[in-house]
């Protein structure tokens, strides 16, 4: 086993592990934080896969400023253990096991793919996830979404204030 | 690393969201469960990106191909953030009036 | 190109509108102009391309379906704002910002109807739908109005969820997000399995988009809690651009998702005719029954996915365009009315005789009677698909008898107005509203005679 493969368990362990942990922890905070180790692992695979620019975005902008709106929106509300509201056993248990079959059936019908046999995700070659290119492809060919998505911003913006500011 | 394990990682982590999609009332774990599905796809669409820059820089040593599925991520990140950002209000809205988070409230709009 | 820059323009217009006038009638007619504009820019598309010369690298296509839609989706608009522009300042206390969301969505809808990546329509699906959620949660103080917004905006976020997955299935099988690209990787005999499953898992977000059963459980309920007049701009303009984008993706790829996709739609119409239909039939409300009768028009649209041929592309814009028309001066007379219920309606017909007679006309329309515009609608759909198979007859007669059914629900609104007594209760009706809702129903009633008047544009 290779340092590549070592490191590729662990952080696919980390993932899968942490992922869990947001479903079963009671604590809403706990969740949280299992949720940003899970985009930490993410981040460990994308340095691994060599596209450092999505793994420091990924940093920044999830772990960074999506989970921390997240936090603070808990903390302003003041949820805890207590107030956690549960759905019964059986509820949960139906979830549990159709999510297990939809995970069955996905992963038997990839293994059946006859198309991407022997085909490896490359990690030593290549550099198109440094910035540099990236920025050339984003301001080049992908200008069109880039200035789009400027008007999907707008509207969350009108929309957070229209939806948040108090009468 | 065999394309295969990261489709099976990504499709259990994928799998795991809508689990917590269906199993968990709590609205703003339902929502960072969503977030999880999101990452998951993030994530397949890079070692897909890698996988077809790989085959193409066999023939060719200044390709570019796959950037554009790592310009995708990057737009799905810009998405999930105005996502989050109006999500959160409407959950903030919606503990104001009620001050729960619960989504069994929900029901009631019913009947 | 022209309707996708204006749109976003004049959203942030409307944004600054609010900036120096106070005035909610200012504001209305601020968007009217706007509305105006788009739809000359929208027209100058069609005939001079390059207004804007923009290098779009293949990620958007202007074609005459497209542009048609959008003319539709701005006219329908237009109709609307004048019609229910006084309530929708009403709702709450930014009205020029509800403007400048409709103008969003507006930009959302033009991409939807031009897009030629994977990218943008994503891109597109979003920038529809969350000024919607705003939109629908607009009606602060009201609990069913939040709950409607953050059920709405759960489903919305779940089903982009669902679509993404989808999307990088499919990359991961063709190495490519561009439409045509993808259509020649994966058009080779043996493609495998991923494409499929990514196409499925897209098929299923847009279902979800697009309120098709089994997808359709957060209709009503984010239907019946939006306020009335969002629901209206929701179940017509935001609907059919859905199916816009549907029909984009889909009409020449059915193939690919190989025999099953023989049986998969099939069993979706049907469940979605039936889910409609049934369950209207049981409501009490009028609200809630138009939204249940969304979802059955919705099965009918369905017809566009399941052939593609010259009659289901001219059919879908038929169907857009009658089925906004009629449900916008439903939803206008709905909006009016104290009482939401159908027993709401009795003897409106003795106080107000032209917005009776009007509706009588829109309801006609949805139910698909002869002489209305929706007639021809459901006539198109059922006969592409006749055209391009003919084994299936007996999916066609089941709609027609679904549409039969359909009869029986708008009828009892019908027979609520004229046939029984009773003091139907309503806000002020002014001469603007009864001028526009004629409007609307002359325009029903010219399609229904002759729809070549509004498809000879389509060839233009």
């Amino acid at each position: 086993m290779s340092a590549i493969q070592i490191i590729f368990w662990f952080l696919s362990a980390l993932a899968i592990v942490s992922a869990l942990m947001v479903l079963i922890s009671k604590n809403p905070v706990h969740s949280v934080l299992w949720l940003i180790m899970v985009f930490f692992a993410i981040s460990g695979h994308y340095i691994l896969l060599n596209a450092q620019f999505l793994a420091i975005v990924n940093l920044i902008v999830y772990a960074g400023a999506i989970m921390v709106l997240f936090l603070f929106v808990i903390m302003l509300m003041n949820l805890n253990n207590e107030s956690e509201p549960q759905k019964n056993v059986w509820m949960r248990l139906a979830g549990a096991v159709s999510g297990g079959c939809l995970l069955m059936i996905l992963v038997s019908l990839v293994r059946q793919a006859i198309e991407i046999n022997n085909k490896v995700a490359e990690m030593k070659v290549g550099d198109i996830g440094l910035i540099g290119n990236l920025g050339k492809a984003l301001f080049k060919d992908y200008l069109v979404p880039f200035e789009i998505s400027s008007v999907l911003f707008l509207s969350a913006m009108v929309g957070a204030i229209v939806i948040g500011k108090k009468n | 690393m065999p394309i295969q394990y990261y489709i099976i990682l990504s499709l259990a982590l994928f799998c795991i969201g809508i689990v917590g999609v269906l199993v968990r009332r709590n609205v703003i774990i339902v929502f960072m469960c969503i977030e999880l599905m999101l990452n998951a796809v993030n994530l397949l669409l890079v070692a897909f990106s890698k996988m077809h820059h790989g085959i193409a820089y066999l023939t060719d040593k200044t390709t570019t191909t796959g950037s554009d599925a790592q310009l995708f991520v990057f737009f799905i990140m810009v998405v999930a953030a105005a996502e989050v950002s109006v999500g959160l209000a409407i959950i903030v809205m919606m503990y104001r009036n009620t001050h729960s988070v619960d989504v069994n409230f929900l029901n009631r709009l019913k009947n | 190109m022209n309707a996708i820059i204006l749109s976003a323009l004049l959203g942030v217009v409307m944004m600054f509108a609010s900036v120096f006038t106070e005035n909610k009638i200012a504001i209305r007619n601020i968007a009217i102009f706007g509305l105006l504009i788009l739809l000359a820019s929208n027209l100058l598309n069609i005939y001079t391309p390059y207004s804007f010369n923009v290098d779009l690298h293949n990620m958007l296509r202007f074609d005459s379906f497209g542009l048609f839609f959008n003319s539709i989706a701005i006219v329908s608009t237009l109709l609307y704002v004048i019609l229910s522009g006084s309530d929708i300042v009403k709702v709450g206390n930014y009205p020029a910002e509800y403007f400048a969301l409709i103008f969003f969505v507006l930009c959302g809808v033009t991409i939807l109807s031009s897009y030629n990546s994977l990218l943008m329509l994503f891109l597109g699906v979003e920038i529809m739908s969350i000024p919607l959620y705003i939109l629908t949660g607009s009606d602060k103080k009201n609990l069913k109005s939040n709950e409607a917004s953050l059920k709405y905006f759960l489903m919305g976020a779940f089903s982009t969820g669902i679509m993404l997955m989808g999307i990088a299935l499919l990359y991961g099988a063709s190495g490519n997000f561009n439409l045509e690209m993808i259509r020649e990787k994966t058009s080779i005999a043996e493609f495998g399995i991923l494409a499929p499953l990514g196409l499925l898992l897209i098929f299923i977000s847009l279902a979800f988009k697009v309120s098709a059963a089994p997808f359709h459980f957060w209709t009503p309920d984010v239907y019946d809690g939006a306020p009335s007049v969002f629901t209206s701009f929701m179940a017509t303009i935001v609907k059919t651009a859905g199916f816009i984008a549907f029909v984009k993706l889909f009409s020449l790829r059915m193939a690919d998702l190989g025999p099953s996709y023989a049986i998969i739609l099939p069993v979706i119409i049907i469940a979605t005719l039936l889910v409609g239909n049934i369950t209207a039939v049981f409501q009490q409300s009028v609200k809630r029954m138009l939204a249940y009768s969304s979802i059955a028009q919705a099965g009918f649209m369905l017809f566009a996915l399941y052939t593609s041929n010259d009659l289901s592309t001219e059919g879908i814009l038929l169907y857009a365009a009658a089925y906004s028309i009629a449900t916008i001066g439903i939803f206008g007379i709905l909006i009016k009315m104290k009482d939401y219920t159908f027993d709401g309606y009795n003897g409106l017909a003795k106080k107000q005789p032209l917005v009776a007679a009007t509706n009588t006309v829109f309801l006609l329309s949805l139910a698909g009677i002869p002489l209305t515009a929706g007639f021809f609608a459901k006539y198109y759909m059922l006969a592409s698909a006749l055209k391009s198979n003919g084994s299936a007859l007996w999916l066609v007669i089941v709609a027609v008898l679904f549409a039969a059914v359909s009869v029986y629900y708008y009828f009892r609104v019908i027979q609520a107005m004229y046939f029984k007594d009773g003091d139907a209760e309503t806000t002020e009706i002014d001469g603007t509203f009864k001028f526009v809702l004629v409007v609307l129903a002359l325009l029903i009633i010219l399609i229904g005679i002759n729809p070549s008047i509004l498809l000879r544009w389509y060839y233009f």
